[in-house]
């Protein structure tokens, strides 16, 4: 769901707004990828999908703009939209053993797809993405 | 071969392992800063010394808080999880073997625990290991977050003992298995300071001493 579809990605300030938070690039390198912070999501308790999991969309959006550094594309922030927006309601319940803020990760995840027009459209359609996220 | 796994190598292990620890520490530490004190403060009472410790306890202990943690929720993997790590540290610390290598080379040992229970704690870390493996390839959501590098780490993690149980027990040519042994521990200290077994410092790090609400105490610093 992006405002201005043709716009370029402005590469640079997401570089720059990765390397304000330096402590989620240790979160990221740390997970040990134990699966416990499933339990503690209500929507994948409700769902049962792994791509539900915190730390699956933590890994899959700003992970996934930490390995590409300079190389993000409009497709991928797209992708990643509806991990961040879709699969996420920011009730900050989400509990990892090892002390990992993962709720911060996807929040900051949203921040930078926001700075580059890419949102979730709530007026657009919603009880088709209702329909769509319960498949 | 022998001779360089067990002077220099293991040196060059040792001081990346020690180097690994510190600048894993120090990492995390500079982008921490002094937490800010509340300039007003609820006054409790009640909130003093043993009082605090007891309602502390209490709070930690009851049911409803146990239901809300790992212990509550996954039981089994949790307790796997305590004697799989208990296992790791323990085990190569009191292996009587190494102490008499220890105590060889400088002087110095620590308590040993008898051969029969190092060798039992060896087993039940392998079938954790194993159950862990298991995990990450059955359930879906563990695989879902797993790549070929948590399966590798896993590895490092469990070859040292693997190798040392072959060892020990002289199933194989103990000549070579020990060499494998010896250099596949070295690995694994490097691992510590390097990768993803570094949350060996992250997580007392974090637990006690940044005060957010991931910690199990107040905490003395915040992120910056």
């Amino acid at each position: 769901m992006s405002e201005n579809g043709n716009a370029r990605i402005d590469n640079v300030r997401i570089e720059e707004m990765l390397k304000q938070k330096k402590r989620m690039r240790i979160f990221l390198s740390l997970c040990a990828s134990c699966g416990f912070c499933a339990d503690s999501c209500f929507l994948y308790r409700n769902y049962k999908d792994p791509r539900y999991m915190p730390s699956y969309k933590a890994i899959n959006s700003l992970g996934k703009l930490f390995k590409k550094k300079r190389k993000v594309t409009r497709l991928m922030l797209e992708e990643m939209s509806d991990l961040v927006y879709g699969k996420c309601v920011m009730c900050r319940r989400c509990y990892c053993p090892l002390g990992i803020d993962i709720s911060g990760m996807i929040s900051w995840a949203r921040t930078i797809c926001r700075t580059q027009g890419v949102y979730e459209r709530y007026d657009i359609d919603p009880m088709g993405r209702i329909k769509k996220a319960a498949v | 071969m022998y001779d360089f796994i067990r002077g220099p190598m293991l040196w060059i292990s040792f001081i990346v392992f020690m180097c690994g620890l510190v600048f894993q520490f120090y990492k995390i530490f500079s982008i921490t800063g002094k937490k800010e004190a509340p300039s007003l403060i609820r006054k409790d009472a009640n909130n003093k010394g043993l009082a605090k410790l007891k309602k502390y306890l209490n709070k930690a202990l009851s049911s409803v808080a146990l239901k809300g943690t790992i212990l509550g929720t996954q039981p089994f993997v949790a307790l796997l999880s305590f004697i799989f790590h208990v296992c790791i540290i323990a085990t190569p610390l009191f292996l009587l073997a190494h102490n008499i290598l220890l105590f060889e080379s400088w002087r110095f040992r620590l308590f040993s625990l008898s051969e029969s229970t190092t060798d039992i704690m060896t087993v039940v870390f392998l079938a954790c290991a194993a159950l862990f493996l298991i995990r990450r390839i059955f359930i879906p959501t563990v695989r879902a977050v797993s790549g070929i590098y948590d399966y590798l780490l896993l590895l490092v993690a469990a070859a040292p003992f693997i190798t040392g149980f072959l060892a020990y027990h002289q199933l194989v040519d103990y000549e070579t298995i020990i060499i494998i042994h010896i250099i596949s521990g070295e690995l694994m200290l490097i691992a510590v300071g390097l990768t993803k077994l570094g949350h060996m410092i992250f997580f007392f790090f974090v637990r006690l001493h940044i005060g957010s609400e991931y910690s199990f105490r107040g905490g003395s610093r915040s992120w910056q």
